[in-house]
């Protein structure tokens, strides 16, 4: 038949294709060793640290420069990085740090004293000519610094318009990044597709939407990477990566689904988790309505089943969170704070003294968003806890970007509640940006449910000031007790990142800072 | 056929013109600014304020839909803030590969389709005939995505006979064979919904015609099967399935965007998606602008190969 004639030839050519197709595929089924793969959450906006917001571009960012500090391996303490050594004057509005000899850039300039004037003026100075290379959206996490100045070739100082305790973290934060001036200079807007740093591995490729290739950089100041490469692979569709790790596409995976963890139970996989400097809590509004009383704030934190949620809808991969800070911040966290136990009973005890039984209550959910874990099933289980001891709550669901529209101007006259998930890199920034009297949204700050606490104020303000990191410690501990006795927030969860590893993959770590540091990390 | 072409052609200026007013205004209409997504937990209105005059976002509306335009009339899209990158390189090799994936399904889903149209047309009822729909109404009713997912799931993960995502090899070389084992899979799962559409179509299109007289004459003159339906028929059917084919060539381009995301392939599609989370307003306008551009053009090319088919259409 005539008819099947074609058919059978379609099939040949078809099977002919299908083996064309086959044969390289079983070339490259094996990643080359000494070559990571990484499946990342995102394509990078830019490599440049100045520009950038997300942890998902400092995951490369941290590997390809250094900064004047850095975190200790395993904490959230600043150790000497490009600076070897600093001086703090009395007044705390003076930094004066020594820096490390004989560092290169990636582009063979030098690093000194100048190039350390160059990255802080080109983010803070409107008028220096390499300011139009941004813009620079975190730019204000150094607006207290007031100038700084070249002393000799290695040595720099900072001079700060006030007391700010939390300047040395900052510079270890990403955004406090050392970038090359020569390369900016060369490539002017283009260095974030063009960058050079001091870091264990130097740029060497950007495949839009593909990947991030970088090179080992030997002759590394802090001993050569093990590995040759690290390839950063965009893969945001979270089962697809799974997948990817699945078929040996990609050596490490970040950012797992909890629901994709057992996928990886067997010896050919390990599984990392890691405590970090995330919080995730349920803003109430203390200005208006039932949770204007204290002993209603409490009720909810009583009556939601922080165990279950973690559990149960997070699969274990986040902790019951006690209060306003994580316990990662480990120098500056209350060791004797207990969470609020699940205790409805309480709770119902609580609403009845305050005559509140049967409130109604508008709760802003989100989609999901930065930190956010699984809004939608947490903000679900919330509400079942909440009603179970007779309140009735009514769910109001955004988009990230309109739910943060919603809720940084403040919630009065519109909810009760919302959720809400930090991640920071100093135990000051939260609480100050969003715990204080002088935050409330229509200052320009977060403090979106309007506490406020003349106490914690007062405690946060001398904290900022405080150089002594012990004298600061006993600050934010009192703050601490006082914030979680006065429940302004839900707290819930702290979220415990997590990355999967082939078994070709060894030494590797996640740090508490949520960084990816890949310098001592080796691939066979 | 010139001023057929030409009026056409004048007529897309109108449609493009209305294209760029409705993505503009909707990007300036929707909840959230590209300062509150870059800025995310730290979006003070102080912050918010200072980067949406960095990033030009602080002039009137009106005044900003007239510079983009006349910038883009002048070939200029502007820049995208989220790839650091100019919005029309951007598109062009998002663009590329997003031709090669729907290309590529287009003329597996076109070829696949008539196939099956034709097949199941000329032996209505037969056994070819009932497999065939019964094929294909799996086909329209799977969603491309979990078919997708499913996919990769056995020929990638299970079988490891594909690649599961991307558009070339991390390592090794950038040639046809390897672009064809990673296109193999996004490309069936593209194809399957539309092949059963223009298949479906197809035989309906071909019942109609092998009812027809000249059919009837050109059997009785002894003219072969293969060639009564193959040469008469099908050629008198696709009057009917061209435009078809057009609009499921629109479906296939809409339909990219669901299998990029399942595929991470480079192209358009994934591009708008990150793009408009992010509140990237240029890439978004440039970018939707530019296939909107595309798919008009597109069209007018079809009914162009119409009137050449059907000497009835005038021109």
């Amino acid at each position: 038949m005539t008819l099947f004639k074609l058919t059978r030839r379609a099939m040949l050519a078809a099977g002919a294709a299908t083996a064309m197709a086959l044969s390289p595929i079983m070339a490259t089924a094996q990643t080359p060793p000494g070559v990571l793969i990484v499946g990342q959450i995102a394509e990078p906006k830019a490599l440049d640290p100045a520009a950038v917001t997300a942890v998902n571009d400092f995951r490369i960012l941290m590997n390809v420069y250094d900064g004047l500090v850095r975190y200790k391996d395993g904490t959230l303490e600043v150790e000497p990085s490009l600076a070897t050594a600093w001086e703090i004057s009395e007044d705390g509005t003076v930094y004066t740090f020594t820096l490390r000899e004989g560092v290169t850039f990636h582009d063979g300039s030098a690093f000194d004293a100048e190039a350390v004037k160059f990255n802080f003026d080109r983010m803070l100075d409107e008028s220096h000519p390499y300011h139009n290379t941004g813009p620079f959206p975190l730019a204000f996490f150094f607006s207290a610094v007031e100038s700084v100045d070249v002393i000799d070739p290695l040595t720099v100082q900072f001079t700060l318009n006030a007391p700010y305790a939390p300047f040395l973290s900052n510079l270890a934060y990403p955004t406090g990044l050392i970038v090359s001036p020569a390369a900016v200079a060369e490539h002017g807007a283009d260095f974030g597709r063009n960058p050079s740093g001091t870091g264990p591995f130097k740029f060497a490729e950007w495949r839009s939407k593909e990947a991030v290739v970088v090179e080992k950089n030997v002759g590394y100041w802090d001993g050569d990477a093990k590995l040759d490469a690290v390839v950063f692979r965009p893969i945001t569709d979270a089962n697809t990566r799974t997948a990817e790790m699945l078929a040996g596409g990609i050596d490490l995976m970040v950012e797992v689904p909890p629901v994709a963890l057992s996928e990886f139970q067997d010896d050919t996989y390990t599984v990392h988790e890691q405590a970090g400097p995330h919080v995730w809590f349920l803003i109430l509004n203390a200005k208006e309505g039932p949770f204007a009383d204290k002993r209603i704030r409490q009720a909810a934190n009583y009556a939601i089943n922080k165990s279950a949620i973690v559990n149960d809808v997070l699969e274990g991969t986040a902790a019951v969170a006690a209060g306003p800070t994580p316990p990662a911040f480990a120098w500056a966290y209350n060791e004797t704070l207990e969470p609020y136990p699940y205790d409805p009973a309480k709770a119902k005890e609580l609403i009845a003294e305050a005559g509140a039984e049967g409130a109604e209550l508008t709760f802003y959910v989100t989609e999901g968003g930065s930190g956010m874990l699984d809004p939608v099933a947490m903000g679900t289980a919330i509400q079942a806890d909440l009603e179970a001891v007779g309140f009735d709550v009514k769910i109001e669901t955004y988009e990230w970007n309109t739910f943060l529209g919603e809720v940084n101007p403040g919630l009065e006259g519109k909810a009760d509640m919302a959720e809400m998930a930090w991640m920071t890199n100093d135990p000051d920034t939260l609480p100050f940006l969003a715990l204080r009297t002088e935050a409330w949204p229509d200052k320009g700050g977060f403090n979106s449910g309007y506490y406020s606490n003349p106490k914690v104020d007062e405690l946060l303000e001398a904290a900022r000031v405080a150089t002594d990191q012990d004298e600061r410690a006993a600050l934010y501990q009192e703050m601490q007790t006082i914030v979680q006795e006065d429940a302004p927030w839900v707290f819930v969860a702290n979220w415990k990142q997590n990355a999967v590893t082939s078994d070709r993959v060894s030494d590797f770590a996640l740090q508490p800072s949520f960084f990816l540091l890949l310098d001592d990390v080796a691939k066979n | 056929m010139a001023g057929y072409i030409l009026k056409r052609l004048l007529s897309a200026i109108p449609v493009l013109f209305g294209i760029s007013v409705i993505v503009f205004v909707i990007m300036a209409m929707i909840p959230g600014d590209p300062a509150t997504a870059i800025l995310g937990s730290y979006a003070t209105p102080e912050n918010v304020e200072k980067l949406n005059r960095d990033l030009g976002l602080d002039k009137p509306m009106v005044q900003r839909y007239f510079i983009w335009l006349g910038n883009m009339v002048q070939g200029d899209f502007g820049r995208s803030f989220s790839l650091n990158r100019d919005v029309l390189d951007e598109v062009l090799d998002r663009f590329g590969a997003t031709l090669i994936l729907a290309g590529t399904s287009f003329v597996l889903c076109s070829i696949l389709g008539v196939a099956a149209g034709v097949v199941s047309a000329a032996r209505q009822y037969g056994l070819a005939d009932k497999a065939i729909t019964f094929a294909v109404l799996l086909g329209i009713s799977i969603p491309s995505f979990f078919l997708g997912m499913m996919m990769i799931l056995i020929f990638a993960v299970k079988l490891r006979w594909f690649p599961v995502s991307g558009m070339w090899p991390i390592y090794g070389a950038r040639d046809v064979p390897a672009l064809i084992s990673h296109l193999t899979l996004p490309a069936l799962a593209l194809a399957v919904v539309a092949t059963g559409v223009i298949a479906r179509l197809s035989r309906s299109a071909m019942l109609e015609v092998l009812r027809q007289d000249f059919i009837r004459t050109a059997r009785a003159k002894g003219v072969p099967e293969r060639a009564v339906i193959w040469r008469h028929a099908l050629r008198a059917a696709m009057v009917s399935i061209i435009p078809v084919l057009g609009v499921q060539a629109g479906f296939v381009l809409s339909g990219a965007v669901y299998i990029e995301m399942v595929f991470q392939w480079p192209g358009v599609g994934r591009m708008l998606v990150d793009a408009i989370l992010q509140r990237d307003i240029l890439l978004v306008q440039g970018g939707v602008v530019f296939v909107a551009a595309c798919y008009v053009l597109f069209n007018i090319a079809v009914d162009v190969a119409q009137s050449l088919l059907d000497p009835r259409i005038k021109t």
